[in-house]
């Protein structure tokens, strides 16, 4: 449970020809984690060459490329994709021959012939933009051109422009830039472009164009308009088509797929001219069974046998946690998968999560909303990672109905009954009786902190104990004692001096010398022992000493994001309901009314927001905790992942 | 200075003022600590997160850790009002 999957290295060796029946019995069995079979480093190799790929690794990988442009094409992503009926295998096979060539030209032709038309519109809205400024100049386009002895000039000024030199000009105004049109005689043409320079002139293409603008204008507008419906058309065809033959779709390329990995698996194997040998890892409580599977399918030409595993073996990662705690390996996975040798804090997140979630959270009315938010997105959203973090999600929002029933609170409102934790309830608008118990509060928090982090340093004992030898060993498991103890040490000191709520009191305990009571020297001395333990295993580690004591008040955020929810709820409550929709009750009128929807939206609107904040704030600032304050006592992850040849085949059927 | 004209009332009322006018500045100067800390944060984050998706559960982590400066300043808020 805290381990994950135990892993046995296997090593198989057959002819050749058993080639094709081994790597189909293996992908089948969808368990063994091939180790790639790297020709320079190999030991024990000689002689060995990385394999070649089987018969029809081409043609299916081809054909999966095909497949794969005409979902993007469809935007089909087989993960969201429901199953709606098996394929058979053979079936399939035959229909891929025979029908994807027909359905691919079909794409590529309404595909290509859509893009077309794209390309037209845009040519066409660029006319358009070119022809603009040209329609407040009177006059046909025609006028523009075919002149010898007379120069058009028209573009855009900065400023008016006026010419000593017989001239036409028209100017119309613009915001920042006017737009201006001047035909002079060519033997003036240098006095004009002079003048236009002086009035920062930016010369436009005169379009090559006949007709009134205008006119050119709303033709253009009106054929846009009309390839715009053809482009409809077509996809409205390549819906059908979409509709039609997607369910195929996914299979082909299901099918496809498990061609391209299986024909393709001789390049992670080293061969000979006759023979070849795979190496890779299977869970150890399936060894047996995959042997005799192997064996069946070769008919005994086979050898099959478990190595031992090496020191710098790097063994991949399976996680192995009850059904329960699953949801929960996407968080670890998030930070880091475990190493093969580390403890799996997985089942302690699957617990913890949802225990820090509803002590922030706290509240039935938030707590039952975000239980239905998350069974309605169940049916929404599809891939296992989203389902995962639905679960987990649901798992936290049940922890908050139960601690919003201890904390007594619904949507900010107190329920009928009394807080059975330390309350949260503030005075907002002089109502809500003494205001909450903070102290209370804090201390809960603190002693969550305290222990979680007990419960950290401990695992990093067994950690310590599992990877490290020598004398590094015991150094380092003490090293973890020592911060337990320093913790400790300082908890018995400041309990012996002052007096706290939910704290042992031990300030009466007899006085030994100086003023200090016995439990004062008692805590002292294990602090001491403590910083001694942590400077044999590293003395710059005691530079980190200052952490002990934020790290246990971090925890009191779980006491303050959960009160500014609080607050946030009950100012909420007390804007709509106190100020805005009570008041206009006693004596309705239609301005009352309208201050009564007010009121409703104020608070629909404020609670959802806060809603919102709250699974933000409790959802990250308990993962926080995990990740900072609980996984940096023992976990350091970066463990392979398990990865094993084969999949899950969810549209296709032998 | 002392006020001598200040009745008790007086002086209790102000009291009160300044630890509300206390709680605020915890709240209000360590919310800008962890502000300023996260912009910096939060940029790279994003930028990192184009890089490479898979990056995001990590970075949206390393966003939130300054956020322990205003709890730190809510905690302390906290304990001066009530």
């Amino acid at each position: 449970m805290l381990n994950p999957e135990q892993m046995s290295r296997l090593l198989i060796a057959a002819t050749r020809d058993q080639m094709g029946p081994v790597i189909a019995e293996l992908y089948r069995h969808n368990l063994f984690h091939i180790e790639d079979y790297v020709e320079a480093s190999a030991e024990g190799y000689d002689g060995f060459k990385i394999g070649t790929p089987l018969a029809g690794a081409s043609e299916a990988s081809g054909d999966l490329v095909k497949i794969r442009a005409i979902q993007n094409a469809f935007s089909i992503r087989s993960d969201d994709f429901e199953v709606k009926q098996r394929h058979k295998q053979s079936g399939l096979q035959a229909l891929i021959e025979r029908d994807l060539p027909a359905i691919e030209k079909e794409v590529e032709e309404l595909t290509a012939q859509r893009s077309r038309l794209e390309t037209t519109v845009k040519e066409y809205e660029q006319k358009i933009s070119e022809l603009s400024p040209f329609v407040e100049v009177p006059g046909d386009l025609d006028l523009y051109r075919g002149y010898s002895n007379l120069v058009v000039f028209a573009g855009y000024v900065v400023k008016e422009v006026s010419l000593s030199v017989p001239h036409e000009q028209f100017l119309s105004k613009g915001k920042g830039r006017n737009f201006i049109v001047i035909i002079a005689p060519v033997a003036h043409r240098d006095v004009v472009e002079g003048a236009l320079q002086q009035a920062g002139y930016q010369a436009v293409t005169i379009p090559d164009e006949s007709g009134s603008p205008q006119e050119r204008i709303s033709s253009y507008s009106s054929q846009i308009t009309l390839i715009k419906k053809e482009i409809e058309d077509i996809n409205r065809k390549l819906d059908a088509i979409k509709e039609k033959h997607s369910d195929f779709l996914v299979a082909c390329e299901e099918i496809l797929k498990v061609q391209v990995d299986q024909t393709e698996a001789p390049l992670r194997f080293a061969t000979t001219d006759e023979t070849f040998v795979a190496e890779g890892w299977v869970p150890s409580q399936n060894v047996a069974s995959l042997t005799q599977a192997l064996e069946k399918a070769t008919g005994g030409k086979i050898f099959v046998t478990e190595l031992a595993k090496g020191e710098h073996d790097i063994i991949p990662v399976e996680y192995n946690n009850p059904s329960f705690a699953r949801p929960s390996q996407l968080l670890i996975d998030t930070y880091s998968r475990p190493k093969y040798t580390e403890l799996d804090p997985t089942l302690m997140i699957s617990i913890v999560f949802p225990l820090f979630f509803g002590l922030i959270l706290g509240d039935v009315g938030y707590g039952a909303l975000l239980l239905v938010l998350c069974l309605v997105l169940r049916k929404f959203i599809k891939g296992e990672e989203g389902q995962q973090l639905l679960t987990v999600l649901r798992n936290a929002s049940i922890s908050s109905i139960f601690f919003g029933v201890l904390y007594s609170e619904f949507l900010g409102f107190p329920c009928p009954w009394p807080a059975l934790l330390p309350s949260r309830h503030l005075s907002i608008g002089g109502e809500g009786g003494h205001g909450p118990n903070i102290p209370g509060l804090m201390m809960v928090a603190v002693w969550i902190g305290i222990l979680h982090i007990t419960i950290g340093r401990v695992l990093g004992m067994v950690n310590h104990a599992r990877q490290d030898h020598g004398a590094h060993r015991t150094k380092a498991i003490l090293a973890n004692a020592g911060w337990i103890f320093v913790m400790w040490g300082i908890l018995i000191v400041i309990w012996s001096m002052v007096p706290m709520p939910y704290m042992p009191d031990l300030t009466a305990t007899p006085e030994v010398f100086m003023n200090f009571n016995i439990a004062t020297v008692i805590g002292a001395v294990i602090l001491v022992a403590g910083v001694l333990f942590i400077a044999r295993d590293s003395g710059l580690e005691l530079v980190e000493l200052p952490t002990i004591i934020s790290h246990v008040l971090s925890y009191t955020r779980i006491v303050a994001v959960g009160l500014s929810s609080v607050a946030i709820a009950m100012v909420v409550n007390f804007i709509a309901i106190g100020m805005l929709i009570s008041p206009q009750l006693e004596n309705i009128t239609i301005i009352g009314v309208l201050f009564i929807i007010m009121g409703i939206a104020v608070f629909l609107i404020g609670h959802a927001l806060n809603m919102a904040l709250g699974i933000l704030g409790g959802g990250l600032h308990s993962l926080r905790l995990h990740y900072v304050e609980f996984f940096t006592k023992f976990y350091k992850g970066g463990g392979k992942k398990y990865n094993p040849f084969g999949m899950k085949r969810r549209f296709t059927e032998d | 200075m002392v006020d001598v004209n200040m009745t008790l009332e007086m002086v209790e009322a102000s009291q009160v003022g300044m630890k509300a006018m206390a709680a605020a500045i915890a709240v209000g100067a360590t919310g800008i600590a962890a502000a300023l800390a996260e912009m910096s944060i939060g940029s790279a984050a994003v930028g990192a997160t184009a890089e490479n998706k898979d990056v995001f559960g990590l970075v949206l982590l390393l966003t939130v850790i300054p956020e322990t400066i205003v709890i730190f300043g809510l905690v302390v808020a906290l304990l001066l009002i009530f």
